[in-house]
């Protein structure tokens, strides 16, 4: 996160919050950053592909489930089946995919 | 084992719920107009019986559930809580596993509008990129297509989706037979019954074809009547002026119980199901027997079925699409099976149009709302006879009439046939 500019950090947690409360149809009060989003907000596997697919603008590329799956393995001990799913690990998330993304690109020659 | 049905819910062009519809059913009101839903202006078929969707009630359902259905699961839905208020049906009240789930579908989301324009959109992304190739194709669906697409388009979904706002885990059932669907799934929910495989079963058809593939296809196959300027007359089954059907869109959706289940919990009984047939005419996809055999064999099955005569049904909801072809068969079927003493037979598709797979349905309500209540439906714009339609059409007002047992028929391209026989409580 220290890597992150402050601003942009606030930024994108609230619409964040705003694409899982959209997503998850619930009343925006209630993602709060601790909120679990299978256990609180009633998200199941299918939600999880629709909110990947509506944070393609805020990341500015198409995320891509599998790394998503990857990538919460190494985050939480239950992967993506269990708890522990939060807004603020969404926003992780973000910052992780969009610094591989850049990565990625200096990387590869096109 | 006798089967009832406690519950009814509707979704079509003229209203919304049971006891509109009966209103509409008496007034003999027409849901036909200009179609609305995208901008049919430059197509040869400008009219539609289409659902107002501003008077869906809200809160039919969760918001969450509602982004996982296509149009016809949205209408089997509304349709389905609207049955199962009616029919007192809380939690708790059956066991789970002892309700079941048998609908009709017809394409379901894989033909709405959307998914259309998002295949559109992927090619689009493909001539921008340099022209069409399967590779590019597959690139851009990834980047512009919601998962939840996929989800919208399989046809067994709105089974499912009952299954998991009604908590009905018993078995769990797709009827996809075009026309006859929403027929063919209520006869096949009072078989479940009838072996005592559950006390409940959530039954009906949904379907919403009223989407530039879905009218574009019918017109293709000269379905559709063409009477542009004036759709409130459009559909005249019957009538020696009739030119097709108008396509509709909407649900049907019936509690049927066991009896005794029902007689327990005490519920209100407001018909019953007491015949199915279903059948095939094995001989061409869009043409009926010329005989029109297979229709006639599958009405008398149907009324064997349910331990009765054709002397003992007293009014027939007809198939009576408005094509040329179909009113004139199922006439001769009728009589067929009637004789000389053929009983009044109306189309009440004259008002609602064409559900498609959602038709058996929404007519079988249709039919039991107009036995309990003593009257029956009208078949609105008759005006001049067809001398091969040689029926009592109860032309253009509603009749009262004490019925106590009729027919419902569906038909189906492919030579499907269902018939089902339906009782006042």
């Amino acid at each position: 996160m220290s890597m992150v500019p402050i601003t942009g950090a606030v930024a994108d947690a609230a619409a964040i919050r705003r694409i899982i409360a959209d997503v998850l149809k619930v009343a925006p009060d209630r993602v709060h950053p601790e909120a679990d989003l299978v256990r609180d907000l009633g998200a199941e596997s299918i939600d999880f592909l629709d909110l990947l697919f509506s944070l393609d603008a805020l990341v500015g590329a198409r995320v891509l489930p599998e790394r998503w799956g990857a990538w919460l393995k190494q985050r939480l001990p239950a992967g993506s089946a269990g708890p522990g799913i939060t807004p603020r690990v969404i926003e992780e998330f973000v910052v992780f995919y969009r610094s591989s993304l850049s990565q990625t690109v200096a990387g590869e020659p096109s | 084992m006798s089967v009832v049905v406690t519950g009814m819910g509707v979704v079509c062009a003229t209203a919304i719920g049971r006891d509109a519809f009966a209103r509409a059913l008496q007034t003999g009101r027409c849901g036909a107009g200009i179609l609305r839903g995208f901008d049919a202006s430059g197509f040869p078929v400008r009219i539609a019986c289409e659902v107002d969707d501003s008077s869906l009630p809200d809160d039919a359902v969760p918001a969450k559930a509602r982004k996982l259905m296509s149009r016809a699961t949205l209408f089997a839905a509304v349709a389905a809580r609207l049955a199962s208020d009616d029919a007192g049906l809380a939690a708790g009240v059956a066991e789970p596993e002892r309700v079941g789930v048998a609908f009709g579908a017809g394409g379901m989301g894989s033909v709405d509008r959307e998914f259309l324009e998002t295949q559109l959109a992927a090619i689009h992304a493909c001539e921008a990129a340099g022209g069409f190739t399967w590779d590019r194709f597959s690139d851009a669906y990834q980047r512009l297509v919601n998962p939840l697409a996929a989800i919208r388009a399989l046809p067994n979904l709105a089974a499912g989706t009952l299954g998991i706002l009604h908590d009905a885990q018993g078995p769990n059932l797709t009827v996809a037979t075009a026309c006859t669907s929403g027929t063919q799934a209520i006869g096949e929910a009072l078989r479940a019954l009838q072996r005592d495989e559950v006390d409940v079963m959530i039954t009906g058809g949904a379907d919403a074809m009223v989407n530039p593939t879905g009218v574009l296809g019918f017109h293709l196959l000269g379905a559709l009547s063409r009477r542009n300027d004036d759709p409130e007359h459009a559909c005249r089954p019957f009538d020696q002026a009739r030119d097709g059907f108008v396509i509709g869109e909407g649900a049907g959706a019936l509690v049927l119980e066991r009896e005794e289940f029902a007689r327990a919990r005490g519920a209100c009984v407001v018909g019953r199901v007491t015949g199915y047939a279903s059948a095939c005419d094995a001989y061409r996809m869009t043409d009926e027997r010329p005989d029109a055999s297979g229709a006639a064999r599958t009405m008398r099955t149907a009324v064997r079925d349910a331990r009765l005569a054709p002397g003992d049904i007293g009014y027939i909801n007809a198939h009576g699409t408005g094509t040329r072809m179909n009113d004139r068969l199922e006439t001769l079927a009728i009589r067929t099976v009637f004789g000389g003493s053929a009983p009044p037979t109306s189309s009440t598709k004259s008002m609602v149009g064409h559900v498609l797979a959602g038709a058996g349905a929404v007519e079988a309500i249709a039919t039991l709302i107009a036995l309990a209540g003593g009257w029956l439906p009208p078949t609105i714009n008759y005006t001049a006879p067809d001398p091969e339609c040689d029926l009592d059409y109860v032309p253009n007002v509603a009749r009262p009439a004490t019925v106590q047992a009729a027919l419902s028929n569906s038909f189906g391209f492919g030579g499907q046939n269902a018939c089902l026989v339906l009782q006042s409580p």
